[in-house]
């Protein structure tokens, strides 16, 4: 991750440097000309390249007032200049929170995914210079700020990392690491889930090589208070078992882990600043593979709760194992809320697109809470519905609630299934009678071009989302 | 057969209001609440007498409950009567226009083989009286016209439901505003469910004619007069077709004239629907399975037809002007290309990507043109327009897209009182960019992902703010306009979603 330093003084000038200018404000100095002669409007998150001895820019700002405005301008201004090793950034005249933010967004802009490249490895910009008007103020408030920013980075890590490498067990190992930061984390094998019935994790797992894990991670905080409690899908590959997906795009499917690596790195992010609010997070982790023992459509499947589920379509497995999982953060930690992330639906895409995540539940403070945190991160929601009609879809024959709705149907409209409602009308049955809310993060884990805050490639949606939710909601003394 | 457009009443059973006065035989319908309500006095405690207390006992021993739609049949169950149905009105809190009409309907199928029945509602208020009589009247509506050779015994006989109630002229003046929509809804159903090679758009835009004699005015355009208006985007589609496209123009003028001189008269209330009489997709054409469904895909105009019958059947206080785009989208010699590009009656061009996503073309014209001529204070169009939002919402809500806050909230509240239900979806310009086209202003879909949402950018395209806001709402009804399977006050088919929704709407904003 680029790593700041605050200094007092402008920036040496035998340096690439970044100037900053707000709209309508007069260009700075060095830039002064190029500024005139391109007729520079500082249009936020915009670029002008500054001839001179280094490569040099300025960056405008628009009219910045919200954190996200920094970091986006920080993060244009990292996409730009990323082959830079090192940049100085003469950001005097803005407040301390501000430079933080905008280091942030440089931060997230400049993450490149380089751990399996052996040639052509590309530079990436990893040291900023940045003059403040008070470099001690300006080192305490990027300490908390960083914090998500780092969780946002170890997500986009995770999601990278190709499936032969982020095993089950690898992800579990890796997710064990997070203990030096005073994270408790205590990781389940195939003994205890078998133990404790957890039927779907398990089945879903069945057919892989790699065992299926439970990984439960507890930040204590310093509230006495039920914590906040983070469930995800953390499939590290998903061949969508007998009910096996098409060839081509399939190696997206290493991705569908993302919603247990945005718990992972919102946890992160809380013991990084110290969060006073106590959370958990339970991640199903396991790989859909085909196999011998893999388990079929039509299998029954007894859950942790209790409640059998007839499987209509292995590829619907994220719900399965988010089935356990919820029940398991639900009875072992009575939160005060649960939120479940995952990459859960084709359906919400074509819903939504690549812009929105569906956001699903049954208590509108919770609902309302999230989306407020996703317009503040730009990590953006939309509500969707669980109607009656949702779950009496799910009615099955043989179980207690089948798993999905059988494809094909009656008419034209036959062939059109509102899979992600589906989905969260049969989450719900296992969230028991909490504030509950459902993340369909599945348009937006990845982006296919270069987005505000980052490359192309996993985004980390979720983590600065969820670190937000924390902030504004759950911190205040019980 | 087909000269008359709106529905002779006489099929439909006769819904009369009567005094409380338990009949001595025949059939009795019993509507009743769940949990222990007060029955020591009223028409069931003379009817439980009348039965020698064999009522109360028979409903207990067959589990009534008295759950919302749940519905029991007592047969000879003695005191004269041929036999009894009791019907569920649901938890007395709970107990509204929607869970009586919901019990109307209930009782309907149960009442199949009788042409005559009274049901006990006095004690239910008149207003809920009556939607006890409106539930029964929507549900007992069927579309039975080209079945030449159906056995008497399966034809259902209902000729009159007599309700009984406290305040029987109460009930009666609040059921005729409601009878008038429901004659609205009927209409929109019978259009929705006309096969395709009697409803073309001509047929279509001539059964128009007969909203005349409810005192609305009609006016037809045909290919000549659109071509030179510019309806590029609108002719483009119907080129394939052997049909020529109408376009119909239908004006209530309910409100209240202003006597003093120079009043300037207020903007109407403009509703715009697709009325794609049949698509088989054009030359992106659709799949086999299924296609004879695309008859409904001008539920859109049917729906603003059916409204238009409402307001002006129940006389309403309000200037509401009514647009329909009526096409027939066919592959042939003739037929649009994808490639091809448009250019729309707002000077727009469009690059025709995908011929299937024929709708939003068809309502780009209407709704300019609407605009130009009406200026209205608000509109909404009705499309069933795309297979996405479906996948996004299912069948129990329309896709609501609007630029209005305000008139997003009121035509979400306006369904949920009349059950009819929408679901607010996103826009953006993020959306926006997906029907960048290379070629032309833009293209006419943008891929699949948020494939509903483009589509409502596509429309929103068509929406002139340039000399001030224009509210304006799109209801996507690809998947409510049509029901798999009966429900309380729906049977199954053409469902008329929106024209009871819309009616309130037009109540709430127009008349209030």
């Amino acid at each position: 991750m680029l790593k700041p330093r605050f200094i007092r003084g402008a920036p040496a000038t035998a340096r690439p440097r970044l100037w900053l200018m707000a709209e309508g404000a007069a260009p700075p100095e060095p830039a002064r000309e190029a500024a005139m002669a391109a007729a520079f409007a500082a249009a936020p998150a915009t670029l002008l390249d500054v001839p001179g001895v280094a490569r040099s820019a300025l960056l405008g700002l628009g009219t910045p007032g919200r954190r996200l405005d920094w970091e986006r301008a920080g993060a244009a201004a990292a996409q730009h200049l990323v082959e830079l090793p090192e940049l100085g950034v003469d950001a005097r005249g803005i407040a301390p929170e501000q430079a933080a933010w905008l280091v942030a967004g440089m931060a997230l802009g400049a993450w490149r995914f380089t751990a399996h490249r052996r040639r052509d490895v590309e530079r990436t910009l990893d040291r900023v210079v940045v003059s403040v008007d008070d470099p001690g103020a300006a080192r305490a408030a990027w300490e908390p700020v960083s914090a998500a920013v780092r969780g946002c980075l170890l997500a986009r890590d995770l999601v990278a990392e190709p499936a032969n490498v982020l095993t089950t067990r690898r992800f579990a190992k890796r997710l064990e690491g997070l203990a030096e930061f005073g994270i408790h984390v205590d990781v389940w094998g195939r003994k205890r889930l078998t133990r404790a019935g957890f039927g779907a994790l398990l089945a879903v797992g069945a057919g892989s090589a790699s065992p299926p894990r439970l990984a439960v991670l507890r930040w204590r905080g310093s509230h006495a208070a039920p914590p906040i409690a983070f469930v995800g899908k953390g499939l590290v590959f998903d061949t969508g078992g007998l009910s096996i997906k098409a060839a081509a795009g399939m190696e997206a499917m290493r991705a569908d882990m993302a919603g247990a690596a945005a718990c992972a790195g919102a946890m992160l992010a809380l013991a990084l600043r110290r969060s006073p609010a106590p959370a958990v997070a339970v991640l199903a982790i396991a790989e859909n593979a085909t196999g011998a023992d893999a388990y079929r459509p039509g299998d029954v499947l007894r859950t942790a709760s209790g409640r059998t589920v007839e499987v209509v379509d292995t590829d619907a497995e994220g719900r399965l194992v988010l089935a356990d999982a919820l029940h398991h953060a639900v009875t072992a930690f009575r939160p005060r809320a649960v939120v479940d992330l995952a990459t859960l639906t084709g359906a919400i895409i074509s819903a939504l697109g690549h812009h929105r995540a569906g956001l699903f539940g049954c208590d509108a403070a919770l609902e309302a809470a999230l989306a407020a945190a996703g317009e503040a991160t730009g990590e953006c929601l939309w509500p969707m519905p669980i109607g009656a009609r949702h779950r009496e879809d799910l009615r099955s024959d043989i179980a207690d609630i089948r798993q999905c709705v059988p494809a094909g149907g009656a008419g034209w409209a036959g062939r059109f299934k509102p899979d992600a409602s589906h989905a969260a009308a049969f989450l719900r049955e296992f969230a028991g009678d909490l504030p509950w809310a459902h993340l369909d993060i599945a348009g937006v884990d990845t982006a296919e071009r270069p987005h505000a805050l980052g490359p192309a490639g996993p985004t980390g949606f979720g983590v600065r989302l969820l670190d937000r939710l924390v902030a504004t909601h759950c911190e205040a003394e019980p | 057969m087909l000269a008359n457009p709106i529905r002779n009443a006489a099929d439909m059973p006769d819904i009369a209001f009567v005094k409380p006065v338990l009949p001595r035989s025949g059939t009795l319908v019993l509507p009743l609440p769940e949990a222990e309500a007060d029955r020591s006095a009223g028409l069931f405690a003379e009817a439980d007498q009348a039965t020698g207390g064999a009522l109360a006992r028979a409903l207990e021993a067959a589990g009534f409950k008295g759950r919302k739609g749940q519905v029991t049949t007592l047969w000879a169950p003695g005191g004269g009567f041929g036999k009894i149905v009791a019907v569920g009105l649901g938890k007395p809190a709970e107990l509204g226009p929607e869970a009586a009409e919901a019990a109307g309907g209930a009782t309907v199928p149960a009442l199949a083989q009788d042409r005559e029945a009274v049901v006990a509602a006095d004690a239910l208020p008149a207003a809920l009286a009556a939607s006890f009589g409106m539930g029964a009247l929507l549900r007992a509506w069927r579309f039975d016209r080209y079945r030449t050779r159906e056995k008497e015994e399966d034809k259902p006989k209902l000729e009159r439901l007599a309700i009984a109630a406290a305040e029987p002229n109460a009930a009666k003046q609040a059921f005729a505003p409601m009878r008038a929509v429901a004659d609205g809804v009927f209409l929109t159903r019978e259009l929705v469910s006309e096969p395709p090679n009697i409803l073309h758009p001509v047929e279509f835009a001539e059964r128009c004619r007969g909203l005349e004699k409810l005192g609305v005015e009609v006016e037809i355009l045909g290919p000549r007069e659109m071509k030179r208006l510019g309806f590029g985007a609108l002719l483009g589609v119907a080129q394939g077709s052997a049909v020529e496209p109408r376009m119909v123009v239908m004006q209530w003028k309910g409100a209240p004239k202003s006597r003093k001189a120079g009043a300037v008269a207020a903007k109407p209330i403009a509703f715009i629907g697709k009325g794609v009489t049949f698509d088989t997709g054009g030359i992106s054409i659709k799949p086999a399975a299924g296609m004879e469904d695309m008859k409904w895909d001008m539920a859109g105009a049917g729906t603003v037809v059916g409204l238009m019958a409402a307001l002006a059947g129940r006389r309403a206080k309000c200037d509401v002007v009514g647009l329909i785009g009526l096409v027939e989208n066919m592959p042939s010699g003739t037929a649009q290309r994808p490639g091809d590009v448009v250019t729309s009656y707002s000077g727009q061009t469009i690059e025709v990507i995908n011929t299937d996503a024929e709708g939003r073309l068809v309502l780009a014209d209407v709704l300019w043109y609407c605009q130009e001529r009406f200026a209205p204070r608000c509109m909404i169009d009705l499309a069933t327009l795309t297979g996405a939002i479906i996948v996004a919402l299912g069948h129990e809500h329309a896709g609501l897209f609007s630029n209005d806050d305000d008139l997003a909230q009121r035509i979400i509240a306006a369904g949920r009182a009349v059950g009819e239900q929408a679901w607010r979806m996103p826009l953006s310009d993020a959306y926006d960019k997906q029907i960048r086209s290379d070629i032309a202003d833009m293209k006419n879909v943008g891929g699949r992902p948020g494939g509903s949402i483009t589509a409502a950018q596509f429309i929103q395209r068509f929406v002139n703010t340039k000399a001030g806001p224009m509210p304006w709402a799109h209801l996507d009804i690809a998947g409510t306009a049509w029901s798999s399977k009966d429900q309380p006050t729906v049977p199954k088919g053409a469902t008329a979603y929106g024209v009871r929704m819309l009616d309130r709407l037009v109540a709430e904003m127009g008349e209030a």
